[in-house]
């Protein structure tokens, strides 16, 4: 018995062992997952939006144990579904949010502070965009976006504001961002304050507008990219993603201009938010949300597949290097970011906006 | 006496003739640039899926270079999309016809006051904006979670009776234009040779009134299946319709791999269209005969 004990009892042992560490550590793998058991709802944009948050996000927070679904629609469809749904359950905890809606929904009480300590990539982030209640996660310089060729075969100058558009050898050749598409309220901003209106006033910009001759508008960026590989257009007033997208993938020979708004400003920059949604019982699994989408590594890929600028200072500066093409179309020094025009929405009637742009520009 | 009847009657007939045939070409012409005019769209569609050159955004048509790439890279999303609105439109399509037929019937046969209104009254989801329907529901599903704890708000139910309340009309409305046609001494003298009131129904009524049927559930089908608005409030993660899928997902990029997954269903849909052609006949479908 002896024997058999020597023979079997060493590696009996040694089984019993490896199992109990085993056994050990995955209990202490489990324990150590901050967020098991808890689904996150996130309200998102769709298609290649949504799929690289898929990609990249959600693997980081399955790691913490956390479940994350994606709600996809507009920021328009989330605001309606939120205020749908005040004081029940909500229909999403963490939600991405436009610029032209953050202080609105800010005021109406539908998010939470943000819990900075619990997001420790927002210490890369400018002070202007850790906002109370909600997170800056990217942005887009809206800019200029012309044919380098074309503008030299017509003998036109490079642009530098909204009103070199009106140019006689460009009739029929200008996109503009309408007013309902993707970054249509800043580029309408900027045109109005280019031309010395301002949120209240926006008829100087209309009148601008105007002016363009036979100018087109664009509602999805993919049609100032089809615009530009058809030889439809020759210029664009699009945010530089879609500037971009043009030269890499339609071939088209274009820049950049930032166009000048006025004495001080330079350019328009629009911002997208991340907050978490007032009522959340996941409040502390969609700070570690945002904290992951602050995080370098995906700001950096997803500034290269999505087109949208980083908000993560390493990730703009990793971006220079990484792809000089798309750092050549945004302006990178901080100063000159500073200059850029920032909207304030805070008290704007977008729907006034709205019916004066439809009763000038559909006329 | 003579008389010519000849001489005058040959320039007569050919100027006719030449009228007649005239009037053909301009036909055919009229038909074949409506047919362009309706098909030019899904032509583009489908050759612009199978163009190579394209590397990223834009519509190349005629392809330049052929390729079946963009439908390898249609995205699992869509398929799934694309499954649940198959189900949703085709269960919305039953259930219409289920609440629909009887509705008709009560409306054409019952001895109702004021039937206009009531026809006005079914016909009243076709004229809500689809927007504000969803918006509707939306809210109705909190009240009603509120009242009674079952919250229908992102699930299958809740989006399948959003459709449904919209398709319904349209059953109602071609059902309602058969049987205003329907000869009542089909049904009389059924029942004077011994058949039951069910029976009747079922062997004679039914099958005089399934064109309408059809044609209404095809059109349930139609708007349950490229419904956006709704679906877009009702909608939830883990089941999104196929058009929704599509919208959000072309608002923030394009990408050809969704002329690719558009080109799937103009050939699914035309397939359906020579299935049903063949089962049921099409002119069945889209003649409501009484």
């Amino acid at each position: 018995m002896s024997n058999v004990w020597k023979m079997c009892g060493a590696p009996v042992l040694a089984a019993a062992a490896t199992i109990a560490v085993t056994f050990w550590s995955g209990q202490a793998h489990a324990q150590a997952k901050p967020f098991d058991g808890v689904t996150l709802r996130v309200g998102t944009f769709g298609g290649p939006w949504r799929d690289d948050l898929v990609k990249f996000v959600q693997p980081k927070m399955e790691a913490l144990g956390m479940k994350v679904e994606f709600v996809i629609g507009s920021p328009q469809d989330n605001l309606a579904k939120i205020i749908a749904a005040r004081g029940r359950e909500v229909p999403f905890d963490v939600v991405e949010i436009l610029d032209a809606q953050v202080d609105q929904m800010a005021d109406a009480g539908l998010l939470v502070p943000v819990e900075y300590n619990a997001i420790p990539n927002a210490s890369q982030l400018d002070a202007w965009q850790r906002g109370a209640n909600a997170v800056g996660n990217w942005t887009t310089q809206e800019v200029i976006c012309y044919d380098k060729g074309k503008f030299a075969e017509l003998g036109i100058p490079v642009p530098t504001t909204y009103k070199d558009l009106a140019n006689d050898k460009l009739t029929g050749r200008v996109m503009y961002a309408d007013i309902t598409g993707g970054g249509g309220l800043a580029n309408f901003a900027g045109i109005v304050y280019a031309s010395g209106g301002d949120t209240n006033n926006v008829k100087p910009g209309l009148d601008t507008l105007k002016t363009f001759k036979g100018v087109k508008f664009w509602k999805a960026g993919g049609d100032v990219v089809a615009g530009f590989k058809a030889g439809d257009i020759y210029v664009a007033v699009a945010h530089t993603g879609w500037c971009l997208r043009a030269a890499k993938f339609a071939g088209a020979n274009v820049a950049t201009a930032h166009p000048k708004i006025n004495a001080t400003k330079t350019g328009v920059l629009k911002v997208g938010w991340l907050g978490a949604v007032k009522g959340t019982k996941n409040a502390a699994a969609a700070m570690a949300f945002m904290n992951a989408y602050l995080d370098e590594e995906f700001q950096v890929a997803f500034a290269k597949n999505s087109g949208v600028w980083p908000v993560n200072k390493k990730a703009m500066q990793r971006m220079r290097t990484e792809d000089p093409v798309f750092s050549a179309m945004n302006m990178l020094d901080p100063a000159d970011v500073d200059r850029m025009l920032r909207v304030d929405y805070k008290g704007v009637n977008v729907n006034n906006w709205y019916d004066q742009w439809n009763r000038a520009v559909s006329r | 006496m003579t008389t010519n009847t000849t001489l005058p009657a040959t320039p007569t007939r050919r100027a006719l003739w030449r009228r007649v045939r005239l009037g053909a070409v301009a036909k055919y012409a009229w038909v074949t640039w409506a047919y362009l005019f309706l098909l030019a769209p899904m032509a583009v569609v489908l050759g612009s899926s199978l163009d190579g050159t394209t590397a990223y955004s834009g519509v190349v048509f005629p392809p330049q270079e052929l390729t079946l790439k963009w439908y390898r890279q249609i995205p699992a999303s869509h398929y799934e999309a694309l499954g649940l609105s198959l189900a949703l439109g085709l269960s919305v399509a039953l259930g219409a016809c289920l609440l629909g037929i009887p509705a008709a019937l009560g409306v054409v046969r019952g001895r109702l006051p004021g039937k206009s209104l009531f026809l006005a009254f079914f016909r009243a989801p076709m004229q809500i904006p689809a927007v504000v329907s969803g918006v509707a529901f939306l809210q109705l599903y909190y009240v009603f979670g509120d009242a009674t704890g079952l919250f229908l708000n992102a699930t299958f139910v809740g989006l399948y009776l959003g459709h449904l309340f919209v398709a319904t009309p349209y059953v109602i409305g071609t059902v309602v234009s058969v049987l205003q046609r329907f000869n009542l001494r089909l049904e009389e003298a059924a029942l004077s040779m011994g058949a039951s009131r069910w029976s009747t129904f079922r062997r004679v009524t039914l099958p005089t009134i399934m064109p309408g049927v059809h044609a209404g559930a095809l059109y349930a089908f139609m708007v349950s299946f490229s419904d956006v608005p709704i679906a877009m409030f009702l909608t939830a993660p883990g089941f999104l319709t196929y058009p929704v899928e599509l919208f959000f997902g072309i608002e923030t990029d394009f990408n050809p791999s969704v002329l690719a997954s558009a080109s799937l269903v103009i050939l699914f849909s035309l397939g359906l269209l020579l299935l049903v052609q063949r089962v049921i006949g099409l002119d069945a479908v889209v003649h409501s005969r009484g």
